[in-house]
């Protein structure tokens, strides 16, 4: 994993969350906040928890502080320096200042983001001036630093704030998957947000819940419920994935999964929105798609259009 | 010995306490102030208890607050009656007289309000994650507080609404076009609210301002001016209208709000 100097720069502690290195004198990374005098928690199977950040901690954004605020759920207060300009989604705006200069931000293909239920308006804070945002839900405020030439993939819904450096674009997720009616379905969205610095820029995002990271191995692969994901490196590849559940009971049932092949970071939330999807079949999976019948037998249980031949991942 | 004056209600409490015997908050941990001048609520510890009057009043639980009342024979505090949670059998419950009840319905204001009388004991709640505010009111002091924030209030405080001025203000405002209004009487009266998420508050200066979503507003003081004002959200959309407040006040904000979308 590619090591970066931040913010701070003498190379004595490597944040292992946002991996630039830092000056390990202060209780918190300058760079996202997360503390430093925390022992990380990791799990058996490689899931790393992101430590909450800290009330009132402070992250250094160029000549801009942003500064967290709150437990249940974060705001994020930034002190804007002149000139210096942040964007986000109009609904997270919790206040401003006066004194900031607020403006709507061009976007384009309007129609689409709303047909796919994205954030419709943009809007840009110029400073000099201090402005906070919020998300609605209770959860954790995760800052992602990038470096020039940095990308990172993020799901919908998730974004909070970034710096003018960074650059704002949507993808298409390649998520989906058709039923036998011809009816498409995003399980984890139509689209999803890419963010790309050109220089040293800060992202802020908001994970509903106890938010985790995992760095995966080149070709390793983890299997992930379509909601729970927050963010990927661009690195990672991600196909959409069907299970079928070896049960009776739940024969009818498919359940939609997110299959994520490294190398890089992904990050999920623990609270999401649980979703069950009672289809015989599929008619057509998205790119590189995958599927998997855990019944011994599976000619016992009526197979949907596309499930004649097994398709192991 | 000195006592310890209680930084969030100003009470003079006894040298050897831990929490402040009028509203609750810690009195053995600093402030929590952002750079920008917003103060964190005091967080209650659980099981924190404090009194006003005869009133005995008990935090329970962190993520969804329960605020238990010990009432004496005769004390009263009213709520709205769906935040009921429990109660004890010798708790009488009587339906409290609104003003303009009619149009308190039509504004979507809280018009099913229930007075609560001891001896006994009982408890409210709101079904969200957040923060139970403590408010002492002081003799004469007038709080605005959005609507359906207001978790339970002792009988002495005085219950009425005011209309926000403009008419943007019910069409885009968050908090519609009425607000709570709270009166103490001759005596210090309680007030508590819950909170969305994590509660700030914010002392303006005479005439300084300051923009708030207004899904954002919680309380303020009778003096600080609320006015909607509008933003410019974006070609071809309607005007977003933020919360423009200005003092002098104290002004109190939550981070978990519902927002209106502009479209």
């Amino acid at each position: 994993m590619s090591e970066h100097t931040g913010t701070g720069a003498s190379p004595g502690y490597v944040c292992p969350y946002c991996r630039l290195s830092s000056d390990a004198s202060s209780p918190a990374c300058p760079n996202c906040g997360a503390p430093i005098d925390v022992r990380e928690l990791r799990d058996d199977e490689g899931w790393a928890e992101q430590p909450p950040i800290r009330d009132m901690a402070h992250i250094q954004a160029g000549r801009s502080r942003c500064q967290i605020t709150g437990t249940y759920v974060p705001v994020a207060e930034v002190n804007l320096a002149p000139g210096d300009q942040v964007y986000f989604s109009h609904h997270v705006l919790l206040w401003a200042d006066p004194t900031t200069q607020l403006a709507a931000r061009p976007m384009k293909k309007s129609w689409d983001r709303h047909k796919a239920g994205m954030p419709l308006v943009m809007m840009e804070a110029t400073g000099p001036g201090r402005i906070a945002f919020s998300e609605d839900d209770p959860g954790e405020l995760i800052a992602v630093p990038l470096e020039a030439g940095q990308g990172i993939d993020i799901a919908e819904h998730h974004f909070l704030v970034a710096t003018a450096a960074v650059s704002y674009d949507w993808i298409s997720s390649g998520i989906w998957w058709t039923t036998g009616g011809g009816e498409v379905i995003y399980p984890g969205g139509k689209y999803m947000d890419r963010f790309s610095a050109q220089q040293r820029g800060l992202l802020l995002l908001h994970a509903r819940g106890n938010t985790f990271i995992r760095d995966l191995r080149d070709g390793e692969r983890i299997y992930v419920v379509p909601h729970a994901l927050v963010y990927k490196d661009l690195s990672v590849h991600m196909n959409i994935h069907m299970e079928r559940p070896a049960s009776p009971r739940a024969h009818w049932m498919v359940i939609t999964m997110i299959r994520l092949t490294g190398p890089g970071r992904v990050a999920i939330q623990s609270q999401y929105e649980p979703k069950s999807e009672a289809h015989w079949g599929w008619d057509k999976l998205g790119p590189d798609g995958s599927w998997r019948n855990w019944n011994p037998d599976p000619s016992r249980w009526r197979r949907g259009p596309k499930e004649a031949e097994p398709l192991y991942p | 010995m000195e006592g310890i004056v209680c930084s969030w209600c100003h009470y003079a409490n006894e040298p050897d306490r831990v929490s402040c015997g009028t509203c609750g908050a810690p009195l053995d941990v600093a402030d929590v102030v952002s750079a920008s001048g917003w103060r964190a609520a005091p967080r209650l510890q659980e099981m924190t208890e404090f009194r006003v009057g005869n009133i005995t009043c008990q935090i329970a639980g962190q993520v969804v607050p329960v605020a238990e009342f010990t009432l004496a024979d005769g004390d009263t505090i009213f709520f709205e009656q769906h935040t009921l949670l429990w109660k004890e059998r010798t708790v009488s419950l009587t339906g409290k007289n609104l003003r303009a009840a009619g149009q308190r319905t039509v504004a979507g204001m809280p018009h099913a309000v229930i007075e609560a009388r001891g001896p006994g004991r009982i408890a409210v709640t709101r079904d969200a994650s957040g923060e139970a505010v403590v408010l002492p009111l002081h003799p004469g002091i007038e709080t605005d507080v959005r609507g359906h924030a207001f978790l339970a209030a002792s009988q002495n405080v005085a219950y009425d609404f005011i209309r926000i001025d403009k008419l943007a203000s019910m069409l885009h405002g968050g908090p519609g076009m009425y607000l709570d209004r709270f009166v103490a009487g001759d005596t210090q009266g309680l007030l508590l609210l819950h909170g969305y998420g994590n509660v700030f508050q914010r002392r303006l200066g005479g005439g300084e301002k300051i923009l708030v979503e207004p899904g954002g507003f919680l309380y303020k003081d009778s003096p600080v001016a609320i006015n909607p004002v509008p933003v410019q959200a974006g070609a071809g959309f309607r005007n977003a209208n933020w919360a423009e407040l200005t003092g002098p006040g104290r002004v109190g904000i939550q981070s978990m709000y519902v927002h209106r979308h502009i479209i």
